[in-house]
């Protein structure tokens, strides 16, 4: 896939210096480097091969910008970096919003943390920041908002240049789990459109990582994503391990698969109480919430904590699994394998619940990968991607599993899905248990102080919600250059406007609820 | 003065019983914020069963509670939606600042920070302070028993006995 993509490439656009990289190393197959007026050109190259977008950010290089985009394919693996580069003074490139639907997304974020003018965009305004903010955060230099830009600083309020009815959901309301702000345009009973606004709870994680070192940034991981902190943390030590090249012994890989299939399942077992208090049955809520509580009681024991995990090491774990883990994991294993009956019972067999959620949001193919959407919700849409299959990290790669795909996309499948997932993350915990290797759990010499090689890696790994992809630039200092995170909930939210629009009010929380989104990752 | 002037009912003891009412019914508004607000969640669940303390009864209107539990990270960009909550909740009401983030901006704050509220003290009156990153449920139920002692002048429970 590699080769041909990069002949195909080759041959539409003769002029290109294509490099190629080592995929072990940098993440990414191929490199390009474009001027922006051929950006649109390539970008179609790539739509046409029915490529997605993963992710698109900047990075200040002081003497220049540059616009990273990366592509990448549901069916294979074959991820090509293309790069920009823009003139700091005036920051200005061509949209992909009209290709990508998520490059909308993401170049609103870019725009209002580096300045950089989309040409086209149809909605440049801030989504993030507060109406204070007076400087571009993620630029090296305190450059001043534009005049331009100053202007757009005030909250989304569509009502002044509209005077249809909007009813705002959240950022306090029960159902957006958090502070997630949805403005709807109502049509009557029905919605016309959805405009969702952000920031409540900008955290400035990446601007954190660009002030500390690696290992004081490790703590941070489980605070973007709480309910799925161990994947989270897996992903930030897997990719600084790439980067760094550290070798990690078995004994430690298979724990931490074990520690984030058990952390998957106090998520999925979250949403499953949180979506059904949104649809107005608590019940199952006391249900969930009680298998959850057996389940942090055994990865307490090793962690130390009982939500924001930070139990994984640069080259291994922060302590070794007991006998007591183990017994206690089989133990959570066999309760859990009990309780799908009675789940099934309570929500599953629910005719209620099975009329509000049948139909609801039905995500198509073609419309997921131009949203870049990605687990359950991508799986649930009946493509069958999952990264710890088609880009294997910690001891994924010896442990057999099968991977659950819906048929019709729609809110109900999202559910069965993520009970599926459940039963699959026992069954690969079930594994890793009986293969569990002796030895040490941390590398001998793990490194005091990290100064990995020059250069960026872009690295993703599968949490409960999706894909999460890190960027890291490095310029061999012990604190990252840049640091990016591509979070599952944001490209995942990104798709809601679409499926909101048409449907009543009532079914815009069944809907939302069903993204499983997590309000701190969206924002970071 | 002659006995028959003072008036019939001692105001002094129906206060009383008004702040036994109120510290045994504590609504708290639905408004988590971020990490604390699952632990907040979990506290509210059979385990840990908040309703214990008459307390489970979470309004997601702020004109039913009287209690707000700042549950995470207050941002600038949230604050002012903060502010009304609190203003629209009747009197009585109290504040309590869940974790490090509310006490005090938590693990978040650094040099040249941009976004964050260094305290949700700095909005609103707070009147018990649970610390922890996130603090566990029992944390927050012992919380509640403080603003309990606050509200009525006397604890629930026996505290702890101070052994160092």
């Amino acid at each position: 896939m590699v080769d041909k993509t990069k002949a195909e490439l080759q041959a539409a656009f003769a002029d290109l210096t294509i490099i190629e990289e080592s995929y072990p190393q940098c993440g990414y197959h191929l490199s390009v480097d474009l001027k922006a007026k051929d950006i649109l050109e390539v970008a179609g190259f790539f739509d046409e091969r029915h490529f997605y977008l993963a992710v698109e950010l900047g990075v200040d290089y002081k003497d220049y910008l540059e616009l990273v985009y990366i592509f990448s394919i549901h069916s294979s693996l074959c991820k090509v970096k293309v790069t920009l580069k823009l003139d700091p003074s005036q920051p200005a490139a061509p949209t992909l919003s009209k290709i990508y639907a998520c490059a909308y997304w993401y170049e609103r974020e870019i725009h209002e943390f580096y300045g950089v003018r989309f040409e086209g965009h149809p909605g440049l305004t801030y989504l993030f920041l507060h109406d204070g903010i007076d400087f571009y955060p993620l630029r090296k230099e305190k450059i001043p908002v534009s005049e331009k830009d100053r202007q757009e600083l005030n909250s989304y309020s569509p009502a002044l240049r509209d005077d249809s009815l909007f009813i705002n959901m959240g950022p306090q309301h029960p159902s957006t789990h958090g502070v997630l702000r949805v403005v709807l345009k109502m049509d009557g009973e029905y919605i016309e459109d959805a405009y969702p606004v952000l920031g409540y709870l900008h955290r400035m994680q990446e601007k954190m990582a660009e002030n500390r070192s690696y290992y004081q940034f490790l703590p941070n991981t489980g605070r973007m994503d709480y309910l799925g902190a161990m994947s989270f943390n897996l992903g930030y030590v897997t990719a600084v391990e790439r980067l760094a090249g550290i070798d990690v012994p078995a004994r430690a890989h298979y724990v931490r698969v074990i520690a984030t299939e058990l952390n998957r399942i106090c998520s999925h077992l979250l949403w499953i109480g949180a979506y059904l208090a949104d649809l107005g049955g608590l019940s199952p809520f006391l249900y969930a919430f009680d298998d959850r509580e057996n389940i942090q009681d055994v990865l307490e024991a090793v962690t130390g904590s009982r939500l924001t995990y930070c139990y994984f090491r640069f080259g291994g774990l922060y302590n070794d699994v007991d006998d007591a883990f183990i017994l206690g994991t089989k133990a959570v294993i066999a309760r859990m394998r009990g309780r799908f009956a009675l789940y099934e019972k309570l929500v599953g067999g629910n005719v209620i619940f099975i009329n509000r959620t049948r139909g609801i949001g039905v995500i198509e193919k073609e419309r997921a990968r131009k949203y870049a959407v990605c687990g359950p919700v991508l799986r649930g849409a009946g493509i069958g991607m999952d990264l710890r299959k088609k880009e294997p990290y910690a001891a994924y790669p010896e442990i057999d599993f099968e991977v659950p795909i819906g048929t019709n996309g729609d809110a109900l499948d999202m559910y069965h899905i993520r009970i599926k997932e459940m039963e699959t993350s026992l069954n690969i915990i079930e594994q890793a248990i009986e293969r569990l290797p002796d030895g040490p759990f941390i590398v001998e010499k793990a490194p005091k102080k990290l100064k990995p090689r020059k250069g960026d890696l872009y690295h993703v790994v599968e949490t409960p919600r999706g894909e999460l992809g890190i960027y890291i630039v490095s310029d061999e200092s012990d604190k990252p250059y840049r640091m990016k995170w591509r979070v599952p909930s944001f490209s995942n939210l990104m798709i809601f406007p679409e499926l909101a629009k048409g449907n009543l009010l009532s079914d815009a929380v069944a809907i939302l609820g069903s993204l499983d989104l997590v309000i701190p990752e969206i924002d970071r | 003065m002659e006995k028959e002037n003072l008036p019939p009912v001692s105001f002094a003891v129906l206060d009383k019983v008004l702040d036994l009412a109120r510290a045994n019914s504590l609504w708290p508004v639905t408004f988590g914020l971020a990490c604390c607000a699952i632990e907040m969640m979990s506290a509210a669940m059979a385990r840990f069963d908040i309703d214990r303390f008459g307390a489970g009864v979470f309004r997601p209107s702020p004109r039913q509670a009287d209690l707000m539990i700042v549950s995470g990270t207050v941002t600038k960009k949230m604050a002012p939606v903060l502010v009304t909550l609190y203003d629209q909740m009747p009197s009585p009401k109290w504040v309590i600042a869940m974790g490090n983030c509310a006490i005090s901006g938590g693990p978040f704050v650094f040099e040249g920070q941009y976004n964050l509220i260094e305290g949700v003290d700095k909005l609103v009156p707070v009147d018990v302070y649970v610390p922890g990153c996130p603090p566990r449920p029992e944390g927050l139920l012992e919380g509640f028993l403080k603003l309990e002692e606050k509200i009525t002048g006397k604890r629930r429970f026996p505290g702890p006995v101070e052994r160092w």
